[in-house]
């Protein structure tokens, strides 16, 4: 730990570092409120703190989000579908991890 | 410039009604999402699908594009034609269904000119955020590492025309990280409006695939053949992790799949990940007599039968 805080930059790891408000997240992935709220609302984010002006969200949430938004951007997804494209990806990577554990690559 | 033959993207015909051409881009998009695809062309699959698609669901730049002839086929060398838009009234709202600042040149050539809104004097806004990948070894994981990375940005000069220009950033990568993980480095996206603040810049790490390990989260596999006596018998080796060799004793009576742990041998960090040596048994070859002797010798020595479980349960 030590040898990294020597230098006078040091980039935050998002994942385990950040924590975001909802303007922030909105600014970081390019979606609007509305639809972040929305993926909120299906369980697909799910940030701390009750109201949204309160709400703060982890650095994983916002890579959750960027997908979020670049399949409901591309693909014209509503958010109950990208919540499903959600869940069955996580499902997928987990089993391509399984995978990769006995070697098969 | 060549040619792009923006129906053949999609395999529709030049007659195709919108909805046809909506159906196709569609179904091509899911197939090809970067998100989604495990198809390493997916990317540049999918940049053409959008600019195709930008061009042929916008009926105003449908004609246009049109109006210029079917005899023109993908590939071939290509200049507009002068004037060839005259008449036509693109009204730049949307340049494409991405980020619309990576189109080809053919593109750029036809629909890019109006694209661009220039900046209107007094507007402030933040930059955009940035995100680009970068990739490491495993061992970097272990060490940190300095990585000089260069990124292409596109930049507007004076008369509002678009530019890349070539940005280079140093990049400390801390010890510990995963594949997966992102780095946010302030003010390094784009450049804001007037007096806004610059955008930041989010770096995705992941790793170059290993020879020899295999990495899932913090956890880190190893594969190591063993001789046939070495695992019966039990042994000591060196086994050369990321950060340096360690000896490995093979307790007596280990069998192929048997994994290892060597706790906090992983991906370093609170907490660290474990290293897991994946044992595996490697038959040597029979090749000599004195070889085919020693087969002969454990056969005898042995009385082991490799099907036992296949028998006596006919079901």
């Amino acid at each position: 730990m030590s040898n990294a805080d020597k230098h006078q930059s040091r980039d935050p790891i998002v994942e385990e570092e950040i924590c975001l408000t909802l303007t922030e997240l909105c600014h970081a992935c390019s979606a609007s409120e509305e639809f972040v709220i929305a993926w909120v609302f299906e369980g697909l984010l799910e940030p701390i703190g009750e109201a949204p002006e309160d709400w703060r969200f982890t650095g994983q949430s916002l890579y959750r989000a960027r997908l979020a938004w670049s399949l409901t951007r591309d693909l014209e997804v509503n958010p109950p579908g990208v919540a499903l494209a959600l869940d069955l990806l996580d499902k997928i990577s987990a089993l391509e991890a399984q995978l990769h554990r006995v070697g098969v690559r | 410039m060549k040619f792009k033959d923006y129906y053949e993207t999609f395999g529709v015909p030049r007659n195709a009604t919108q909805d046809e051409i909506k159906h196709a881009y569609r179904k091509l998009a899911r197939k090809y999402h970067p998100d989604v695809s495990k198809d390493p062309d997916a990317e540049a699959r999918f940049k053409e699908l959008g600019e195709a698609y930008a061009v042929l669901k916008d009926p105003e730049k449908r004609a246009a594009y049109d109006q210029m002839g079917s005899q023109w086929k993908a590939g071939q060398e290509f200049q507009p034609p002068p004037d060839w838009d005259a008449g036509f009234e693109f009204s730049g709202s949307d340049s494409g269904s991405g980020d619309g600042t990576d189109h080809s040149d053919f593109f750029e050539a036809l629909f890019g000119r109006q694209a661009r809104g220039t900046q209107r004097p007094g507007m402030h806004a933040r930059g955009q955020d940035h995100h680009a990948k970068v990739l490491i070894d495993l061992e970097d994981a272990y060490f940190g590492v300095k990585r000089s990375i260069s990124l292409r940005v596109p930049t507007l000069d004076a008369q509002g025309h678009v530019a890349m220009r070539e940005h280079r950033i140093d990049v400390n990568i801390p010890k510990g990280i995963r594949a997966g993980q992102h780095l946010r480095l302030a003010g390094q996206g784009m450049p804001g409006l007037g007096e806004g603040s610059a955008g930041d810049l989010y770096l995705e790490i992941d790793f170059n695939p290993h020879r020899q390990f295999r990495v899932d989260g913090r956890d880190v596999y190893l594969d190591v053949p063993l001789a046939p006596w070495e695992a019966a018998l039990g042994c000591s080796l060196d086994v050369p992790l990321p950060d340096g060799p360690v000896q490995l004793a093979v307790p007596a009576k280990s069998a192929a799949g048997r994994q290892l742990r060597l706790k906090s041998k992983g991906i370093p960090g609170n907490p660290p990940g474990d290293l897991y040596v994946v044992l595996g048994i490697a038959l040597p070859p029979a090749n000599t007599d004195s070889e085919k002797d020693a087969y002969r010798a454990m056969a005898k020595a042995f009385n082991f039968d490799a099907r036992a479980h296949m028998k006596g349960n006919p079901s």
